[in-house]
């Protein structure tokens, strides 16, 4: 499939999903009263995330020093952190080691320029949940916060996973839809598997790339565009509705009707 | 002669050499007293014995017997041996002294003038009586005595030559740490030299080996491998920087007139924001190229070494081949796959699974629709060799080595969206590995060949 290809079935796309993709920008809504603290020295780039946090209707809390930072997510209890790794006072990297030492499970989104190959791995073995590099776009930033929002339940081991009428056993390692099974490849299975556990979220292109199929780097093919739509083809057509859409300019989503 | 003195083999030399001394004398010290007392001893009992004969034989043959015996004794031994023996009133009787005064005991050393008659006795030099006088109940006196000259003579000699040898032991340890030193010097001036040489800028000189083998050559020998990869990545910058700067350029105009270019027009709302995504899509563009191009950067420098492990690379390939056949069918191309299992290798799983990652997207997206790429691992004796080969255009053999180069690309490609990184990063993580990425021709297509050495137990063990 060349580029233009892809662009024209983009955009056919596209029209389609502007609508769902509201509606779901509009679930994606956080809980009332999610609260989130954000421990980043850059005006710049703070002011860019609490626009956009704003926005969403988020309760935002915003310092530009580790220390304090430390202080106030130690103290207060907020639904998502988001930290620089370098900052003055204390680093983003020892918040987080100090935090989960002293027992506060808070989830922790690193936001870092720095990019080297071990730099991920060490921010999460840190006890961070996230780690994205700088500059990323606001949606990616958004994507990531709502997966991590709603982390109690993905956290929970069950051997059977549900998404509307779409049914995932995870030790027979079957999927059926409407009562009628669906063969799947090990790389869709897995896909899947991560779309249910984030279902009625949007999730992005790199938290696939990063989760799915454990890629630290961007592809130059189409490596996520071809297995959604394989997906896509399994478990959607010849079905009454159509779960897995693709939300304009962000990634994808596992929409599970109310 | 200041340097030298300065260096450290010179000055262990002069420290070896003062100690070989030291223990040197003390030997000959210890030689030395223990001959001296045994001669010392030899002489006086000697001495003690003719005296305690000659007294006995007074007792019992009277003075005039031991008178014709000394006379005799003088007559048949030689000029050392020295007698004196005299009446109760103090007559002389015989002996080869003028005159002496009757005592008692063990007597050394330097006697009167006036008591001995001896010509080199009086004159003293290194010329010394002993001897044993005997007052005797009649009154008379015996002196049995000898010149211990030539027992002196004998400790002066030993004296001297000990000292010689440890002149000549000193001296010659110093001259031998002397030529070490200067030896050693020398191939450390060359060292120097090499090295100011290169500071200078002289990129290509290198410090002379000699084949030996030995620890300099050694030193030597890594130097050169050191300024080897000196060189190499200071070349390496220099294209680098140059390529960035020419291939950032592209972009960054069509940013800015694609920018430009919507603000001069008269546009519309909908044509702004389209402007804007153009933009955005350029920046991601460009960040990608500059991860890239860190990535690569990171990965030469070599530090990720530290973190390389046993990794079963049969695993990575695999995975590679898992979620690329479907997109080289998106492209209607078919990748194949042959794998021997259970392969391993030291080395990092991450990168290696980008590098084939690298070479796999390159096939795919450099050959014509219809092209079957295939993937192959298999074991070659000490070595893992990796097959990507695709039946497409390949790449002529003047370029091949061109295409590793950061943002090159072939003429026929350059309008193949790409951030021209792709291959230099497979040769790097290659390059990582102690390996390199061969290119071959398939006949037609483009055949990349990769030999690991195996870790010692592949295949031979079960799953890790």
């Amino acid at each position: 499939m060349s580029q233009d290809d892809l662009k024209t079935q983009l955009t056919v796309r596209r029209a389609k999903s502007r609508e769902a993709h509201e509606r779901l920008v509009a679930r994606a809504e956080p809980a009332k009263s999610a609260r989130i603290l954000l421990i980043e020295d850059d005006e710049s780039a703070a002011q860019f995330i609490l626009e956009g946090l704003k926005q969403h209707d988020y309760v935002t809390e915003h310092v530009s020093n580790g220390k304090v930072g430390l202080f106030l997510a130690a103290r207060e209890d907020y639904d998502v952190l988001i930290i620089d790794r370098m900052l003055p006072g204390l680093d983003g990297l020892s918040i987080v080691k100090m935090l989960r030492a002293t027992g506060h499970q808070a989830p922790a989104i690193f936001l870092t320029t720095m990019s080297g190959i071990n730099d991920r791995v060490q921010g999460l073995d840190a006890g961070a949940d996230d780690y994205l590099v700088k500059p990323f776009a606001f949606a990616e930033l958004l994507a990531r916060i709502t997966a991590l929002l709603r982390r109690p339940p993905m956290s929970e081991v069950g051997r059977i996973l549900h998404a509307g009428d779409l049914e995932m056993d995870l030790f027979k390692r079957t999927v059926r839809r409407a009562g009628k099974t669906i063969e799947l490849q090990p790389q869709e299975f897995r896909l899947l598997e991560y779309l249910i556990r984030n279902k009625d979220r949007v999730v992005t292109r790199a938290m696939l790339l990063e989760n799915v199929w454990d890629f630290d780097f961007d592809p130059e093919t189409s490596v996520v565009e071809t297995h959604i739509s394989r997906l896509r083809v399994k478990i959607d057509k010849g079905f009454g509705s159509e779960l897995l859409r693709t939300v304009r300019g962000v990634g994808y989503c596992l929409h599970v009707d109310a | 002669m200041h340097r030298l003195a300065q260096t450290s083999s010179f000055r262990l030399a002069i420290v070896f050499a003062l100690i070989f001394a030291l223990c040197f004398s003390a030997l000959l010290t210890i030689t030395y007293l223990t001959t001296s007392s045994t001669m010392n001893e030899q002489a006086r009992d000697r001495i003690l014995e003719d005296s305690r004969w000659l007294i006995a034989e007074i007792t019992s043959d009277g003075l005039d017997s031991a008178r014709s015996d000394i006379g005799e004794r003088l007559l048949h031994t030689g000029s050392t041996a020295y007698y004196y023996l005299s009446d109760g009133n103090g007559r002389k009787l015989a002996g080869n002294l003028i005159r002496m005064t009757a005592f008692s005991g063990w007597r050394e050393g330097p006697f009167r003038e006036s008591e001995v008659h001896d010509v080199e006795l009086s004159a003293g030099k290194n010329h010394e009586l002993w001897g044993q006088g005997t007052k005797l109940e009649d009154g008379s006196f015996l002196f049995v005595g000898q010149d211990v000259f030539s027992i002196n003579m004998a400790q002066r000699a030993i004296i001297h030559s000990f000292a010689w040898s440890i002149g000549i032991a000193f001296l010659v340890a110093s001259i031998a740490g002397f030529i070490a030193s200067r030896g050693f010097l020398r191939r450390i001036d060359a060292i120097n030299t090499t090295s100011s040489a290169i500071i200078e800028g002289r990129l290509k000189e290198r410090i002379p080996v000699r084949g030996t083998y030995d620890e300099m050559d050694r030193l030597s020998a890594n130097l050169n491998r050191l300024f080897d990869s000196n060189q190499s990545l200071l070349e390496s910058l220099t294209q680098v920087t140059t390529n960035i700067a020419h291939d950032l350029r592209s972009p960054l105009s069509r940013l800015w007139h694609g920018l430009e270019g919507s603000r001069a027009a008269r546009s519309t709302k909908k044509s702004y924001e389209a402007a804007i995504d153009a933009a955005i899509v350029e920046c991601r563009q460009l960040l990608k190229t500059f991860s890239g191009l860190l990535r690569i950067a990171e990965i030469e420098s070599g530090s990720l070494k530290t973190t390389f492990r046993r990794t079963k690379i049969s695993g990575t390939v695999e995975r590679v081949t898992n979620i690329y056949a479907a997109v080289a069918e998106d492209h209607n191309k078919k990748l194949c796959a042959s794998i021997t299992p259970n392969l391993f290798i030291h080395g990092d799983g991450d990168l290696l699974f980008q590098m084939f990652v690298n070479l796999v997207e390159n096939a795919i997206r450099h050959t014509p629709a219809r092209t079957e790429i295939n993937l192959s691992l298999t074991r070659d004796g000490q070595y893992i060799v990796a097959e990507i080969a695709d039946s497409g255009e390949g790449i002529p053999a003047e370029e091949r080595e061109k295409v590793f180069e950061r943002f090159y690309r072939l003429d026929r490609s350059r309008s193949t969206p790409g951030s021209g990184l792709g291959l230099s990063l497979a040769s790097a993580v290659a390059g990582l590995h102690g390996v390199q990425i061969g290119l071959e021709d398939n006949h037609p297509g483009l055949r990349a060949v990769i030999r690991f050495p195996a870790c010692p137990d592949s295949a031979t063990r079960p799953d890790t």
